[in-house]
């Protein structure tokens, strides 16, 4: 009997229709998989299954019998789900949070040695060695899904809805979490979870469902199906290479070299080159500094050098607004927290940067439209109505915006700060054009990723780094996700000497 | 009763001054308690305080004096559970309201320590030595007694009440019982609080809802100074305000001739003055002073207004 | 969190949604009639020119007030110290100009003097306070509760717990101040007209107004997008002490005297205004027009308790706080991103 079914499940918000006749099922010791682009239906399919929302139409069947309809029956039942968006509470501590609405007690008092014990052996399971008496605010994001995990894991399920969990998470970290889903499964629990990392479904999904337009196109043993063959089911048209064509290895002009950086705390003596033209590659494992250093760089903390120079001139540190001014612009990895304006509108959000610098006193409200409707047009932004708010927009079309919003300074250095996290297949093609056509103009670009695939996909040079220093550089035919890891764990040393580290 | 009061001081005063042998009387503490300057009496209330202790402290260097003040009644009981640690030897209290104040004052009496309260007296009876007040339903009779004299056939007239405390219901209550069965009406009371603005606002929508007022009882001085300038300026004539505390300003305009003002009633904030010196008098020189004074609220009109206008204090 | 795009989740039943959302946006204006309504029935003199001028014109002191809270409040910050502040630029600028008489006359020279002392105090003030909260890094509530206590604590002590008084021969050049009229209106209410309009537009329709609600919004958001965070902040506590002390100017020629209990809960009632108006508590969106008629309906509150005998005047406080409960009411949370 399986675990959970779906029969002709549907679901509509008012006349629109999400999902449309979905049948699948899901076996006890199992993982399965759900892909598919930004708005196919998965996350809805997902929260119906977790009791968070009810079904239109159809029905649910969880262990032969009706499925719970509310998240409180869900959770007894052994169905848990993992969210996206973290349901954190970042004043409590770790152990408080892995038991948030089911403390462990001692007569009438919470027991927090017990807490405290468990979710250490919780997040030990999982590879992570967060301190359990750390209050969150203090934590890296990538903690924070280790710590939601953990609050998962607490409950005991039966099955985990898990949505895009390794987004923020290292390899090193996902590999730890797989480790986790698979004596999971040994033990027969099940598992369905979403992913836009297509390599990840590969390696730890025993099916995978393709959700296209509210429908299932496709469920597959994983090991029946290649990615591209996947990734083609959720477009539902034959893929052209994802990554554009590199460009040639001309020898390229410096824009811009600093020497000797340092941000107390995270980044120590960095000293690089941005050229024009090319795009420079910056990878490492989270935590390594990568994106202190560009915002040290220009200007969004607080940093030294011993020299800085930009357009061939010798210069001091510019200062946020300078920066800008300056016209070099950095795209932030939190484009929820401090990329976009989650409750003012597109256009505002759109020409926000752009305002700030060299904006009149007086807004235009009419050249913001039209501003807005020239981007939407260029990057293919997908939003219904032009005057929602940016919170009203999916992952990808967020990043859209806030990309148009970035280069509405007409910028000559753009530092893209994990570009394409959280954003599905299609909009990832995108933004991988819009890169390579910007240094196809001369500009210096620079891409943060912690997706192995993408740095060697797009990077002209890589910059790997590691604890706060920059650990080596590879170019052109040289770069290979081998030779990165390889720097970034320290097995191989070039510049300043540092211990071998296992 | 202020007179006897004035020359046993005095008496007192030269007898210390003409002996030429030093201190009498034992190094005593003298703690004082009163509220803070929040509005025009309590302003006049602190300055009449710091003189008498000023000239006290001149007069009889070997008695020490603490002075507390206070935002409000938990404070004061703060404030005089820390005089209490000062190990003073007698108390002058002005509760900012009796309930609360009185299980503390008890305390400090099981101690020893001599108490005196102004103004205002505890919730019970018998835990002060010495009280020196003013006569709240005296103070109520008086505004009655003003307008009846004022308006014998009868006369509309406006009330408004202070802040919302056990004496501003004393007030009331005489002031009322007082109008019964005259043929003086009284069309509305509304609080203003003892306060400026208050009286000014609420003055104004008085004259906006009654066409015929004939006098305004505006509870004190400050609303009284509130409600004159609301008259003012809806062009008004023939009110009559009736203010209350014996504010400078307001004897002022008493003793020049005001078109609507042409009284006060006696309520001042010196009444420290004499607690202040009778107390420090049983230290310096052993003068018996236990015993209730309580101070009349006469009418302040045009013939007696000199004797009672301090133009140099702040109230 | 859901993946849902705009298309599926914004078209829905169009035409309900934004009759609702009109009637949210409206929310204080609606408020503000049906108590005027309530006002009209329950007393005769209540619509008359003359009670609605002496409310609009005292309603004029918090409302400009006001409206310099709408901006602090707008990006986030929160300043409790504003009616002490105004007890203090009310005594010192009597002060000033009871001592500046024997050079400048007592005519308008002397007022001019006057007006241009209570704004450079005010204007300082409030960036002394702007400075602490943003340079220093203390929390807004600190350091205006702070500063609450010590404007009021000075000004008691150079009143010497009395009031300050205007000199006599100097109070006619200053009275037209509050109880003059240009065009039959009295001048209070068209400063108070001239500073909302301005208030208004700049919030809305400047490039300053927008930063403002961007930093109010989402501080972080504000900084990475090239906003000069902390000048516009400390400018909004500049703007909050010049409206106050424009407020005191008008003030003072009322009564001719700062007296100690000058401003008392003045902070309470111009931040209770902006609230009601829908300006978000939490920063990110603010309403000057809703502010005005959050003023307006704290005026009339009172003044209708005081036009009618029918509730007890020991309840004004609890239909005051009725009253405000609903008027927020009627419109929905506004604590959006």
């Amino acid at each position: 009997m399986s675990l959970l079914s779906f029969r002709e499940v549907a679901k509509s918000y008012g006349v629109v229709p999400v999902l449309k006749g979905i049948d699948l099922a899901v076996e006890p010791g199992e993982v399965l998989a759900l892909v598919g682009e930004n708005g196919a239906g998965k996350s809805t399919l997902m929260r119906i299954a977790a009791g968070l929302a009810p079904a239109s139409a159809g029905t649910m069947l969880f262990s032969g019998a009706p499925a719970p309809v509310t998240l409180h029956e869900a959770e007894r039942a052994g169905i848990v789900m993992v969210h996206q968006e973290f349901c954190l509470a970042p004043h409590l501590t770790v152990a408080e949070n892995v038991f948030l609405g089911r403390e462990l007690t001692r007569g009438l008092f919470t027991d927090r040695k017990a807490m405290e014990t468990k979710a250490r052996a919780l997040l030990a399971e999982l590879g992570s060695a967060a301190p359990v008496r750390a209050r969150l605010r203090d934590l890296p994001v990538s903690d924070w899904q280790m710590i939601e995990l953990a609050k998962a894991f607490a409950r005991q399920p039966r099955l985990i809805l898990m949505d895009e969990p390794t987004a923020v998470l290292s390899a090193t970290e996902a590999g730890n979490l797989f480790a986790r889903i698979r004596a999971f499964r040994e033990a027969g629990g099940s598992v369905i979870f979403t992913s836009h990392r297509l390599d990840e479904v590969k390696a730890i999904a025993d099916r995978v469902a393709v959700l296209r337009d509210g429908q299932i196109v496709r469920v597959e043993a994983t090991s029946a199906i290649s990615e591209d063959a996947m990734a083609e089911a959720m477009v539902g048209r034959p893929l052209a290479e994802i990554y554009p064509p590199r460009r040639g290895a001309a020898p390229r002009k410096a824009f811009l070299s600093v020497a000797g950086l340092c941000a107390p705390g995270t980044v120590e003596d960095a000293s690089l080159d941005i050229r024009e033209g090319e795009v420079l590659g910056i990878s490492g494992l989270v935590g390594s500094g990568r994106t202190e250093l560009f915002e040290a760089l220009l200007g969004l903390r607080p940093a030294s050098c011993r020299s800085f120079v930009l357009r061939g001139r010798e210069r001091r540190l510019p200062g946020a607004r300078e920066a800008w001014a300056l016209k070099l612009a950095y795209l932030t990895e939190d484009r929820k927290g401090k990329g976009l304006l989650l409750g003012k509108s597109l256009d505002q959000n759109v020409a926000l940067t752009s305002g700030a610098i060299a904006g009149a006193a007086w807004i235009d409200r009419r050249a913001e439209r039209r501003d807005l409707e020239a981007a939407v047009g260029r990057y293919d932004i997908r939003a219904g109505r032009l005057d929602v708010t940016a919170g009203a927009l999916s992952g990808g079309n967020q990043q859209k915006v806030l990309i148009a919003k970035t280069l509405g300074v007409e910028p000559d250095l753009i530092v893209f700060d994990e570009p394409t996290r959280g954003v599905d297949i299609g909009a990832k093609q995108q933004i991988y054009e819009i890169i390579a056509g910007l240094a196809g103009q001369g500009k210096a670009i620079v891409v943060i990723s912690s997706e192995m695939q993408e740095i060697v996909g797009l990077s002209d040079r890589v910059l790997v780094m590691r604890r706060g220093r920059i650990a080596g550089e590879l170019s052109g035919e040289a770069i290979s996700e081998n030779d990165i890891i390889r720097f970034a764990m320290g097995l191989e040393e070039k510049g300043p000497q540092e211990e071998a580290s296992p | 009763m202020l007179n006897k009061l004035k020359s046993l001081v005095a008496a007192g005063t030269l007898a210390v001054a003409g002996l030429a042998s030093p201190a009498l009387a034992a190094d005593a503490v003298i703690g004082v308690s009163i509220p803070a300057a929040t509005h025009g009496w309590t302003g006049g209330l602190n300055y009449h305080t710091k003189r008498t202790i000023d000239r006290m402290k001149e007069a009889f260097p070997n008695i020490d004096f603490v002075l507390a003040t206070s935002s409000s009644a938990t404070q004061q009981v703060n404030d005089i559970e820390d005089l209490m640690a000062r190990n003073i030897n007698a108390l002058v209290v002005l509760p900012f309201e009796s309930d609360p104040l009185t299980e503390p004052v008890k305390a400090a009496k099981a101690k020893g320590v001599f108490i005196a309260t102004v103004d205002r007296g505890l919730a019970e009876e018998g835990i002060e030595d010495l009280y020196v007040g003013g006569d709240n339903p005296q103070y109520g009779k008086a505004a009655a007694e003003y307008f009846k004299k004022k308006f014998p056939d009868g006369g509309k007239i406006v009330v408004m009440r202070g802040i919302p405390t056990a004496i501003d219901n004393i007030r009331i209550d005489a002031f009322n019982e007082a109008l019964k069965d005259t043929k003086i009406e009284v069309l509305d009371m509304q609080y203003a609080n003892w306060n400026p603005d208050k009286g000014f606002e609420v003055m104004q929508d008085y004259l906006q809802r009654f066409p015929e007022i004939d006098g305004v009882w505006a509870g004190d001085d400050d609303a009284a100074l509130g409600a004159i300038e609301a008259i003012k300026q809806a062009d008004r004539k023939n009110v009559t305000v009736l203010g209350g505390s014996g504010m400078n300003k307001v004897i002022k305009l008493v003793m020049d001739g005001h078109d609507m003002v042409d009284a006060d009633i006696f309520y001042p904030p010196t009444l420290i003055i004499p607690a202040i010196e009778l107390v420090t008098m049983k230290f310096a020189t052993q003068a018996p002073i236990n015993g209730r004074y309580v101070l009349g609220s006469p009418l302040i009109t045009k013939d007696n207004a000199a004797e009672y206008y301090f133009p140099d204090a702040p109230y | 969190m859901t993946d849902i795009t705009a298309t599926s989740a914004g078209s829905a039943a169009s035409p309900g949604r934004s009759l609702l959302a009109l009637l949210e946006a409206a929310g204080p204006l609606i408020a503000l009639i049906l108590l005027m309504l309530i006002g009209t029935a329950m007393s005769d003199s209540f619509l008359g020119a003359e009670n609605l001028s002496n409310v609009f014109t005292r309603s004029a002191i918090i409302g400009i007030i006001a409206v310099g809270a709408t901006f602090v409040i707008t990006a986030g910050g929160l300043d409790l110290s504003v009616g002490s502040l105004s007890a203090l630029v009310a005594g010192m600028t009597i002060m000033f100009m009871n001592a500046a008489a024997a050079t400048l006359g007592d005519g308008w020279p002397l007022v001019a003097a006057g007006i241009a002392f209570s704004l450079a105090i005010g204007a300082f003030a409030g960036f002394v306070n702007g400075f602490m909260i943003v340079k220093g890094r203390v929390e807004a509530f600190i350091v205006t509760l702070g500063a609450m206590g010590i404007f009021r604590s000075v000004i008691t002590w150079l009143a010497d717990g009395g009031s300050i008084s205007l000199d006599f021969s100097l109070r006619d050049a200053a009275r037209p101040i509050y109880y003059g009229q240009v065009l039959g209106i009295a001048v209070p209410i068209i400063v108070l007209a001239v500073i909302a309009v301005i208030g208004e537009l700049t919030l809305r329709r400047m490039r300053f107004g927008r930063h403002v609600a961007a930093i109010g919004s989402n501080r972080h958001v504000a900084f990475y997008s090239a906003i000069p965070v902390n000048r516009v902040r400390i400018l909004t506590y500049v703007i909050q002490g010049l409206c106050v002390a424009v407020a005191t100017v008008i003030y003072v020629p009322r009564l001719g005297a700062a007296t100690p209990s000058t401003g008392l809960m003045w902070e309470l009632e111009a931040i209770a205004a902006v609230i009601i108006g829908g300006t978000a508590l939490s920063g990110g969106f603010g309403r000057i027009w809703g502010t005005i008629v959050g003023v307006l309906i704290l005026g009339f509150i009172s003044n209708i308790l005081n036009l009618t005998g029918f509730i007890s005047p020991y309840l004004n406080g609890a239909f005051q706080g009725a009253i405000i409960i609903i008027a927020v009411l009627l419109q929905r949370d506004r604590s959006q991103g």
